[in-house]
């Protein structure tokens, strides 16, 4: 099925991206800098290159599938929809954080009040 | 997270014990409503001492709350001689602090808040006009209008004619009040108000969203004719071309605030 196969140059660059930037992604997530989410998706980043490069025959059977001429384009389509599904969650989960954020910065200022005012309640405070 | 400090924290809180809150507010009648007023701040050292000597000078018995914001001057300082002060560690935004207050108003168990701004734009003798317009005719959140009576500081054509826009997307959206000055800082809110907000409250833009936020709820909005000066001190953030951008956004979250369910 496959008309023009990767070259083998391809194939090494597109390999040893995969693997270095898993290795980074890998060292910043046994660092707890991400967690096995951020790990996964962003490891996509490597992975669908590499899937497409590696096994050609696939690209070419995913891409009659879905009934697009080049594998390319099947391809950078999946990795936007894994960047936008991210971006979602990401976006999703920085409001909550901030609304948390938000309600934190309240009770501490509440608390500081209330600790002070009891404190100079207190018999010689 | 929710700290319940009861409503005989007053004391506690050391309420009675500044300049501008009246001692008669201890022998006052139990029946006397407790008003708290919320003064959200930020860098304002310069108008804060000025405005809690005037409300002091209105000899009604009034208890304070100075929320500042994140200042990076004296405002703390020089509010905290006068009345209590909540600090918060980083700039949460007007809608932030004001929530602050709110909560605060919640948790002691004020009848009515009144949020005033800090920097001597509102004069303190015009809270009375809020309370006796709640007295006449209760609504839950009363506002100080500078377009009922357009006397004093009116701002500027431009942002009028924004605030213009506000109006007709708020009257013609929601039912439970016709409004013709959705930014105005100064408003009243009573128990029911106070209990709606201190659970949700706009980060931004907060003034015309929460009364999107309030109507869409149910709660009843009226509002007073003030009087307001120009600012004291500082320069409003909202100038150029982010008062588009402002007037944009403002009308989307109305739209939003219509077509969700509950804020």
């Amino acid at each position: 099925m496959p008309t023009v196969l990767p070259s083998v140059e391809t194939v090494i660059v597109i390999s040893a991206f995969a693997l270095i930037y898993m290795l980074v992604l890998l060292r910043k997530t046994l660092q707890g800098k991400f967690d096995l989410y951020d790990f996964l998706m962003l490891s996509m980043v490597a992975i669908l290159p590499a899937g497409f490069a590696l096994f050609p025959s696939l690209a070419y059977l995913v891409s009659h599938l879905t009934g697009v001429v080049f594998p390319f384009v099947v391809m950078f389509g999946a990795l936007f929809l894994v960047v936008f599904a991210f971006l979602h969650n990401m976006t999703a989960r920085l409001h909550r954080l901030e609304r948390q954020n938000c309600a934190l910065i309240q009770e501490q200022s509440l608390l500081a009040l209330e600790l002070q005012a009891k404190e100079s309640s207190r018999p010689g405070g | 997270m929710g700290v319940d400090m009861g409503s005989d924290m007053g004391s506690d809180l050391g309420l009675d014990s500044t300049d501008t809150r009246q001692s008669g507010a201890a022998a006052a009648p139990a029946a006397a409503p407790r008003i708290l007023l919320i003064i959200p701040c930020f860098n304002e050292e310069a108008s804060i001492g000025g405005l809690l000597s005037e409300i002091a000078a209105t000899g009604r018995p009034y208890h304070t709350l100075v929320v500042d914001d994140g200042s990076t001057d004296a405002t703390s300082a020089v509010a905290s001689c006068r009345s209590p002060v909540a600090r918060l560690a980083q700039n949460l935004g007007i809608g932030g602090a004001v929530q602050t207050g709110i909560k605060y108003a919640a948790r002691q168990d004020f009848d009515f808040c009144i949020q005033i701004d800090g920097d001597g734009q509102h004069d303190p003798r015009a809270i009375e006009t809020l309370l006796d317009a709640y007295r006449k005719d209760p609504a839950n959140i009363i506002i100080g209008s500078r377009f009922i009576d357009h006397a004093g500081f009116c701002s500027t054509r431009m942002r009028r004619a924004g605030i213009r826009l506000i109006v007709l997307a708020l009257n013609g959206l929601f039912s439970g009040g016709r409004i013709t000055d959705p930014t105005s800082g100064m408003r009243l809110l009573d128990r029911s108000a106070i209990a709606f907000f201190a659970k949700a409250y706009p980060a931004d833009f907060p003034e015309p969203i929460s009364l999107a936020w309030a109507m869409r709820a149910g709660l009843t909005v009226s509002e007073v004719a003030v009087e307001m000066r120009p600012r004291a001190t500082g320069v409003s953030s909202i100038d150029g071309l982010k008062s588009a951008s402002y007037m944009i956004r403002v009308l989307g979250y109305i739209l939003l605030a219509r077509l969700m369910r509950s804020p």
